[in-house]
């Protein structure tokens, strides 16, 4: 017996051809002729728009103080951190230690088990690093990978974001180019843009649903 | 699922009399409808960009055999494995041994419309595996054993008195409440257990990139991100259409299904997946296995013009535009697919014969066409459909009419060639329909017609036809 594979293929192959129609124009995105400035202001008044609650700090030391202020206000006791580079330039275990938050990241546990049951269950927040930020929908794009652990930014109910300006970029075609014109791929690159959400009981909005319920953004520059 | 298009009718007048859905139905299509457009606003020229995205859908299904085998050759080397299907049995099958080999009690399941189509959950109970649909909507009707109502939205016409008892009955929550907003933290809680505890993730997936070997989901409220992040084997299931030639078209399609399905710029979420977790990644799936389902669809290939239907990418825009299905809703039509979307896809996957109704239910005002990304011309297929149908073709089981309707359109075809019959009917029927005129108005008729003045008048005959008039016209000058 031919495989599945064979059989579907040559039956795809045997139809008839048509033509391949021409792309038509079609004008470039307002945000692929912004300067610097004016597309983190695109990026700020996107996310906002999509609840998101976004600060801006001049450098680390700041970054590191609006932290603790976030940390106090929400009531952060345990926050799971990624290991990639931006939130490692922050030393987050250090500023652990001198505000009392108990930082917790991936590489403290043995294995997806363990990691679950601290990332679901023991604590209030997760901050990451953001490989991209994208102006044109306040979107953050995140590259998956052994400092960028998938969960960090999904099951805790805040996820804490730390984005240098200069990771600001116009549209999605910019970020994508850069990340899958390579040899190899990440196993996992995401678009997070603001809380997750639902409104699938009878039409009403609800932010939380299985994701963080809020997205704080420290804009770094 | 049980498929019960052939009920069409019958079922669709039963919807029309349900008062409780209809205040739904007045207002949610309404609103998707308008934030659409004013998602669509946001782009500097928003035909140029839908007629963009048609363009790639055509290409697409186009070169549909060479991209899907790109983009297999790209996944493979991604590290994925692909499986291919030439039926749903076979596609589930896999699907429930897989998840028998790997010992998983219980699966999770981001929100899929072809996991409803190949009928998983059914399968992967009768093999004791749980099936938890972890889509709110999804969650819902899975447990109220409903078929979508909308494909975006398949709870939202279920009031929340039911949800409350739903949850009550079901252990989900302790104490009622008809808050929405308490009713989807006790989802919330009920369902983090599941993710947390996952061994099985099963997605869907909305594109499939030839030339990385991608795959991509959009969604609002992170069920998929977590069916593919917290299990060690993620199964994602792809009808074969779904394969997109790049990168750069898929962003554009990703703009384009956000903000004609919602209106939004961007889901919330869009995960693109380039095979299974690296090394050292602590999280992510161990094994990535891609489903390939045909379950027909190589076989609607064989028609260029059927073909068409494929181009779809599930936006349901169709569905908040088309006046049937807001009279109706989703329950009419049958099964997992409704409006528009549904009605060119279903009669070519079940079979002409089985969707008579289907295809017929439609009065081809063209508003369908006007709003899809894809470029599908809805009103046109359903045309040829019927008659396909009537023609009795084979490649999609024609049935042809019953014989009174083809007596009635053989002797109507007769009539309106002939002019002189056409005039001899008109001058016999004239008086028996003007003899309900009141006051130059026709407000109700006996017999056949009846139905028509439920909710419209008619204007009564003129005393003479054009050709009549003419003739007087050319005597007098």
């Amino acid at each position: 017996m031919q495989s599945a594979r064979n059989e579907i293929l040559e039956r795809l192959r045997a139809a008839p051809k048509t033509k391949i129609p021409v792309r038509p124009f079609m004008p470039p995105l307002k945000e692929v002729s912004l300067d610097k400035e004016e597309l983190v202001n695109q990026f700020t008044e996107m996310l906002t728009a999509e609840t998101g609650i976004v600060y801006r700090v001049k450098n680390n030391d700041q970054a590191l103080e609006k932290l603790t202020e976030i940390a106090k206000q929400e009531g952060l006791k345990g926050v799971m951190v990624s290991t990639d580079d931006v939130a490692t330039s922050l030393d987050l275990p250090a500023w652990g230690s001198k505000t009392g938050v108990k930082v917790m990241s991936a590489k403290d546990f043995n294995g997806r088990d363990e990691f679950r049951d601290a990332v679901f269950d023991r604590v209030e927040a997760g901050i990451t690093g953001i490989d991209f930020a994208v102006a044109e929908s306040g979107t953050l794009g995140l590259i998956h990978d052994k400092d960028q652990a998938r969960l960090v930014s999904l099951a805790p109910i805040l996820h804490i974001a730390i984005v240098p300006v200069e990771r600001v970029f116009p549209v999605y075609e910019t970020v994508i180019e850069s990340v899958f014109n390579q040899e190899k791929l990440p196993s996992q690159f995401v678009f997070i843009t603001g809380p997750s959400m639902t409104g699938d009981i009878e039409g009403h909005l609800f932010k939380g649903m299985h994701g963080p319920r809020k997205v704080i953004v420290i804009l770094i520059g | 699922m049980k498929i019960s298009t052939e009920k069409f009718t019958e079922l669709a007048k039963k919807e029309v009399e349900k008062a409780r859905a209809r205040p739904f139905l007045k207002m949610v299509p309404h609103s998707l409808y308008q934030k659409r457009k004013a998602g669509l606003a946001t782009l500097p020229d928003a035909a140029a960009a839908q007629a963009y995205g048609a363009a790639i859908r055509s290409e697409a299904i186009n070169r549909l055999p060479e991209l899907l085998e790109e983009f297999e050759k790209k996944a493979t080397a991604n590290g994925a494995k692909v499986f291919w299907a030439r039926t749903a049995k076979e596609a589930r099958e896999y699907i429930v041994n897989l998840a028998s080999e790997r010992g998983a009690k219980f699966v999770i399941k981001g929100k899929s419309m072809v996991t409803e189509e190949i009928g998983l959950n059914e399968a992967l109970s009768d093999h004791g595996i749980e099936p938890w649909e972890a889509d709110l909507g999804e969650f819902i009707i899975q447990q109220m054993h409903r078929p979508p109502f909308h494909i975006v939205g398949p709870a939202i016409n279920v009031p929340v008195e039911e949800i409350r008892d739903l949850f009550m009955a079901k252990g989900i929550m302790k104490e009622p409440t008809l808050d929405p907003v308490a009713l989807g933290w006790a989802a919330r809680r009920f369902l983090r257990e599941k993710f947390h505890r996952a061994e099985f993730g099963v997605t869907g997936v909305n594109m499939a990139v030839a030339e990385t070997g991608t795959i991509i989901n959009l969604e609002n409220e992170g069920n998929i991100r977590f069916a593919k992040s917290s299990p060690r084997t993620q199964v994602s299931v792809m009808t074969l259409e779904k394969v997109v030639p790049t990168m750069k078209d898929a962003m554009h399609l990703i703009r384009l299904l956000s903000r004609n399905c919602s209106g939004q710029n961007i889901s919330a979420y869009v995960s693109m997946d380039s095979g299974p977790k690296q090394d050292g990644e602590i999280d992510g799936p161990e094994e990535l296995i891609i489903v390939i389902v045909d379950n027909g669809r190589s076989g609607i290939y064989q028609d260029p013009k059927a073909r068409d239907a494929l181009r779809c990418i599930r936006c349901a825009a169709c569905l908040n535009i088309c006046p049937v299905y807001r009279q109706i809703g989703g329950y009419a039509y049958g099964w997992v697919y409704s409006g528009p979307m549904g009605q060119v896809l279903m009669p070519l996957l079940l079979g002409l014969d089985k969707t008579q109704d289907i295809y017929r239910a439609c009065s081809l005002c063209g508003a369908c066409k006007s709003v899809c990304p894809a470029g599908i011309d809805h009103p046109a297929l359903f045309l040829y459909y019927r008659s396909l149908d009537v023609s009795t073709d084979h490649s999609f089981k024609g049935k042809r009419r019953p014989w009174r309707e083809a007596l009635f359109f053989k002797a109507w075809s007769m009539a309106v060639q002939r002019f002189w019959i056409w005039d001899t009917g008109i001058s016999v029927t004239r008086p028996f329909i003007n003899k309900n005129s009141e006051n130059g108005v026709i407000h109700n008729m006996k017999g056949a017609f009846g139905g028509w003045f439920r909710k419209r008048d008619l204007p009564p005959m003129a005393e003479k036809t054009f050709h009549e008039k003419w003739e007087e016209i050319k005597k007098t000058r």
